[in-house]
């Protein structure tokens, strides 16, 4: 178990190397040709952090998670479900993830793969920059996090965050830089985003740089005040 | 405000005063949603009205446009848009709770597990709306634009031609075609140009034909008014076509966006559709290697090279990448590997994970297109290389 972020296993290989993994909560299924390993009776999912930038986040050194059994998060642009699936695991049964996505494509495979084996995964095909859409179904959330390659992916977050976001509550937001402005310098666009952030009523809590799992990628993880 | 369990109506305290409730089966929940998010009306909506009217509520707010469309073409006229609204939030704070205090389910639990099917069954249904081949329409569309192209051209260049017996000297001030149309749709007989409201429906191309004016009297042959008439009918088809020519690129670009946005990115909507219609849907473009891509709408030429042995087309219908046909000749060829590389890939990602890489696409072949233009900026000395090489066979041969 990660000393310092719940439901999060630090595992070490047989080789030495250093992984994470999380609590398998749907036994028995993989959802992208993950191991799975045994552990004292408890089924773990190894966690790859070259496909997740959020296990790349927490190998990068980031320390603290408002991720833990029980939390309600709203997460927006799920892909296939890979990342999403270990949030799931780590907030568990009494949790939810509210799994937003706009290509259909993607979200049949999410569907398959994810949210048919889970039952706190709550699938919404959507766009993230039309919060009204899903209104419907999303309750409020606890934390927040985004992964969209959009321009003005921080815009997205804060109006997502004033429709369903506590006080107080937290937000990840990853940052491909070269989504929003391919021909301006990666840092140049971080600043900009934590610029629109704090604008937004956020505390940034921490950057984090996600080299060498992702290029021109950041994790930030941020607080509602 | 709409739910997964139906609508609810409170009051500024965020107490529910009344709610209209869905039928508990997913199906139903799920279709009432979905309609719903269309902006249609479902049976709750009036039922929520009338309960409303009772209270003797005349004010609705709430934060989703499409739901208070659906409102007041229920007959509920004073209904606000707030986004996000205060009792909504406040709601949604406590959602599952209050699911289970009205009676709708059991437990939390049970809450959750109408939720999740809920939801499951609203995200399956537009998926099956969305994908249901849609490359196959904008395939039909694209090429439905490319004929209406050929017509307008053949429409434009007679009425210029027939017109011109009357009026030669419109068509020679307006060179556009969709100008000339309209503005021949306007004028009429030529006598009109003289006529202050003509000229000031004319816009901005009375400039053009005051000049006509100044020129004095006209070339064209006099006629009657039945004469310019028919010409005119004519024309009003054509225009109408350029307008129909126009709202079929923006469908074709909408339509893209949802089926093909990196290939959409990439190289335009229009050519991205082409190059759909051609390779017969995404799916199979996809599954195309870059080379083929590289060719599509060359079939002929390959086929005559490949016959003849004379030398092989070096792009199909990409050749509309202006990068290829703005560069110069021995350049293209270059060009249009790299391009073909490009839209193969996106063409997977498009159907395969619908990703968006796009931009990390447009930057890869920009500089590959830079640098090609700075190898090879000096078009090829062959006919003058071959000459040398011979020289040096006849020379080695003499000594």
């Amino acid at each position: 178990m990660h000393e310092d972020i719940s439901g999060v296993y630090v595992v070490e290989m047989d080789d030495g190397s250093i992984r994470l993994a999380t609590r398998n909560l749907a036994p028995g299924i993989k959802v992208y040709g993950e191991t799975l390993l045994q552990h004292g009776g408890v089924e773990l999912r190894l966690w790859d952090a070259y496909r997740s930038k959020l296990a790349a986040a927490f190998m990068k050194g980031l320390k603290t998670s408002p991720l833990r059994d029980g939390i309600k998060v709203l997460y927006l642009g799920v892909a296939s479900g890979t990342t999403c699936s270990h949030v799931s695991d780590i907030v568990g049964n009494d949790g939810r993830v509210y799994g937003v996505e706009f290509s259909p494509r993607v979200m049949r495979e999410f569907l398959e793969r994810v949210a048919k084996y889970r039952r706190n995964v709550i699938p919404i095909l959507a766009d993230a920059r039309l919060p009204t859409e899903y209104a419907h179904l999303v309750e409020e959330v606890d934390v927040i996090y985004q992964d969209v390659a959009q321009p003005y992916q921080s815009k997205i977050l804060v109006d997502n965050a004033d429709f369903y976001l506590k006080k107080g509550g937290w937000a990840f937001l990853a940052i491909k830089a070269r989504s929003i402005d391919v021909t301006k310098e990666p840092s140049e666009v971080y600043k900009r985003e934590v610029e629109t952030l704090k604008d937004g009523g956020f505390e940034i809590v921490h950057v984090v740089h996600l080299e060498p799992y992702d290029v021109d990628h950041a994790m930030i993880l941020a607080r509602r005040t | 405000m709409g739910s997964f369990i139906g609508l609810l109506l409170c009051n500024d305290e965020g107490e529910v005063l009344e709610k209209a409730l869905f039928p508990k089966n997913y199906e139903i929940q799920a279709s009432k949603l979905y309609l719903l998010s269309k902006g249609e009306s479902i049976d709750e909506v009036k039922e929520l009205c009338e309960k409303a009217r009772k209270l003797g509520i005349d004010e609705l707010v709430v934060e989703d446009p499409k739901v208070a469309q659906v409102f007041v073409s229920a007959g509920f006229q004073n209904v606000k848009i707030e986004t996000p609204n205060k009792v909504a939030k406040a709601i949604r704070s406590q959602l599952l709770k209050l699911v289970v205090k009205i009676g709708y389910a059991t437990s939390e639990d049970e809450a959750v597990e109408i939720l999740h099917k809920v939801a499951f069954n609203l995200s399956a249904k537009r998926i099956v709306e969305a994908v249901e081949k849609r490359d196959l329409l904008v395939a039909q569309a694209v090429s439905c634009i490319d004929e209406i192209e050929k017509i307008l051209n053949i429409l434009a260049s007679r009425l210029r031609e027939w017109y011109g017996v009357h009026f030669p000297e419109l068509g020679n001030v307006i060179k556009d075609h969709e100008d000339f149309v309209r503005a021949l749709i306007l004028i009429g007989h030529r006598d009109n140009i003289k006529k202050k409201e003509v000229l000031e429906e004319l816009g901005p191309l009375r400039d053009k034909i005051s000049k006509i004016l100044e020129t004095g009297p006209s070339l064209g042959a006099n006629v009657l008014q039945k004469d310019v008439d028919v010409i005119r009918d004519v024309a009003s088809i054509v225009l109408k076509l350029y307008e129909v020519n126009e709202r079929l690129r923006r469908y074709v670009d909408e339509v893209m966006g949802e089926v093909a946005p990196n290939l959409k990115e990439l190289i335009g909507p229009v050519l991205g559709a082409r190059l759909i219609a051609l390779a017969g849907g995404l799916e199979r473009l996809a599954k195309l290697p870059a080379s083929t891509i590289q060719l599509l709408g060359a079939e002929k030429a390959l086929f005559r090279a490949l016959r003849t042995g004379s030398k092989p087309p070096k792009h199909g219908v990409i050749f509309q990448y202006p990068e290829i046909h703005r560069s110069p000749k021995w350049q293209r060829g270059k060009i249009a590997r790299a391009l073909a590389g490009k839209i193969a890939i996106a063409a997977r990602v498009d159907f395969f994970t619908g990703e968006y890489i796009a931009d990390e696409l447009k930057e890869d072949l920009k500089n590959r297109i830079k640098e090609i233009k700075e190898t090879y900026k000096s078009p090829p000395k062959k006919v003058v290389e071959k000459k040398v090489k011979k020289k040096v066979k006849k020379e080695g041969g003499s000594k």
